[in-house]
């Protein structure tokens, strides 16, 4: 209890925003009843990716390869089908609640789907590409400009791709995340990429608090979906009760 | 480009660039019909990354045929007031399920009337998608 209690005077009295706490995506209420208004008018839509020629044209043909595959009923297995996280940046969708903490010297953020989890350690240099190995959710460093949480986060793994995008192993993700409320949380998303993006891709996404509520488990304990020999979506059923 | 068609082509990047908001596609089952099927529940599966009702139904001929209903992701059934003590073996259940289009014995859940009679909806991302049929099987 000293510990937690300790803690939280750290971040408070850094004089820092308070982010912690459950949120979830603004529109994104199944189920869930977010507390106060969404307010202020939700950020734009996030424009298509800024592909440089031959990038941009297999990421539409894999896009349009997914519309024949539904359309045929035979939808292509994605990572989420072998119940792999969503990585980065797709965990801050927040599609399932996440939950944001703050602690000395790091803010955590847990994401409720496939038990997400990545650690923005505070006050520190980016590292060295070669320094560490990559991973779903990359390496990230931040620190507090203001009332703006700047995040950088390098090392997402080249297959770890959101909305099918391909990147490069230099991938850098900028995050500026403030409060634009009370209870609205806004994400500014900038993934800079020179060998597959002509210019920096920047979108926001906008969080509403969730008051008292508690982040679920969430173990893929039994996933009944698979991938076919030809890449396909399949479910499993009993032989012997087909 | 006129006002009109500008509008369509932001409309256009908007569909394109949404997130995937389920687990997986849902293209398997077909989004044209829904059966409505009444048995005994053999097996309720809660699990992670989704549900599932094992179930017998009694055929006319007085055969039994086994049928598989998968449900959502569990939290997202907890938030919408599903408990797992809801269901047991032997429940007689009623649900209305997008079947799977390989004819495999399967259907995707979109609402289960419980032992009790209380009708549960199920959480199904896009589920307007869905097209209710009226016949029951």
């Amino acid at each position: 209890m000293f510990v937690l209690a300790s803690q939280f005077m750290t971040a408070q009295s850094a004089g820092v925003p308070d982010i912690t706490g459950s949120w979830l995506r603004q529109g994104f209420t199944v189920g869930v009843r977010p507390a106060g208004q969404q307010t202020p008018a939700p950020p734009p839509p996030a424009p298509p990716p800024p592909l440089k020629g031959e990038y941009l044209k297999e990421w539409q043909a894999r896009l349009q390869a997914i519309r024949e595959a539904d359309a045929k009923g035979q939808p292509i297995a994605t990572n989420a089908v072998a119940c792999l996280p969503e990585g980065m940046p797709g965990m801050m969708t927040a599609t399932f609640p996440m939950e944001i903490l703050q602690s000395r010297g790091q803010v955590t953020i847990i994401e409720e789907a496939y038990t997400q989890v990545r650690r923005i350690l505070m006050d520190r240099p980016v590292p060295a590409l070669d320094d560490i190995e990559p991973g779903f959710f990359g390496h990230s460093v931040g620190k507090w400009q203001g009332d703006t949480l700047a995040v950088e986060t390098i090392g997402v793994k080249e297959n770890v791709r959101y909305q099918n995008v391909p990147h490069s192993k230099d991938m850098k993700i900028s995050e500026r995340i403030r409060l634009v409320a009370p209870e609205t949380l806004w994400n500014e998303i900038t993934i800079t990429d020179p060998t597959v993006l002509e210019k920096p891709w920047t979108f926001t996404f906008a969080y509403q608090r969730m008051k008292d509520y508690t982040l679920l488990e969430y173990i893929c304990e039994d996933n009944r979906e698979y991938a076919d020999d030809k890449g396909h979506q399949q479910i499993r059923v009993d032989p012997e009760k087909r | 480009m006129t006002r009109r068609t500008g509008m369509l082509a932001i409309a256009l990047v908007i569909v394109m660039v949404l997130p995937v908001l389920a687990h997986h596609s849902f293209a398997v089952y077909d989004h044209t019909r829904t059966i409505t099927v009444k048995g005994t529940v053999t097996k309720f599966q809660w699990t992670n990354p989704h549900g599932f009702i094992e179930m017998d139904i009694t055929q006319k001929d007085g055969s039994v045929k086994h049928f598989t209903v998968e449900l959502t992701s569990i939290n997202m059934m907890q938030r919408v007031g599903w408990r797992s003590n809801m269901i047991k073996p032997g429940d007689t259940v009623q649900v209305v399920a997008a079947p799977l289009l390989n004819g495999d014995p399967v259907g995707l859940g979109l609402e289960v009337v419980l032992a009790d009679g209380k009708t549960m909806p199920l959480p199904v991302p896009a589920i307007g998608g869905f097209k209710r049929s009226e016949a029951s099987q």
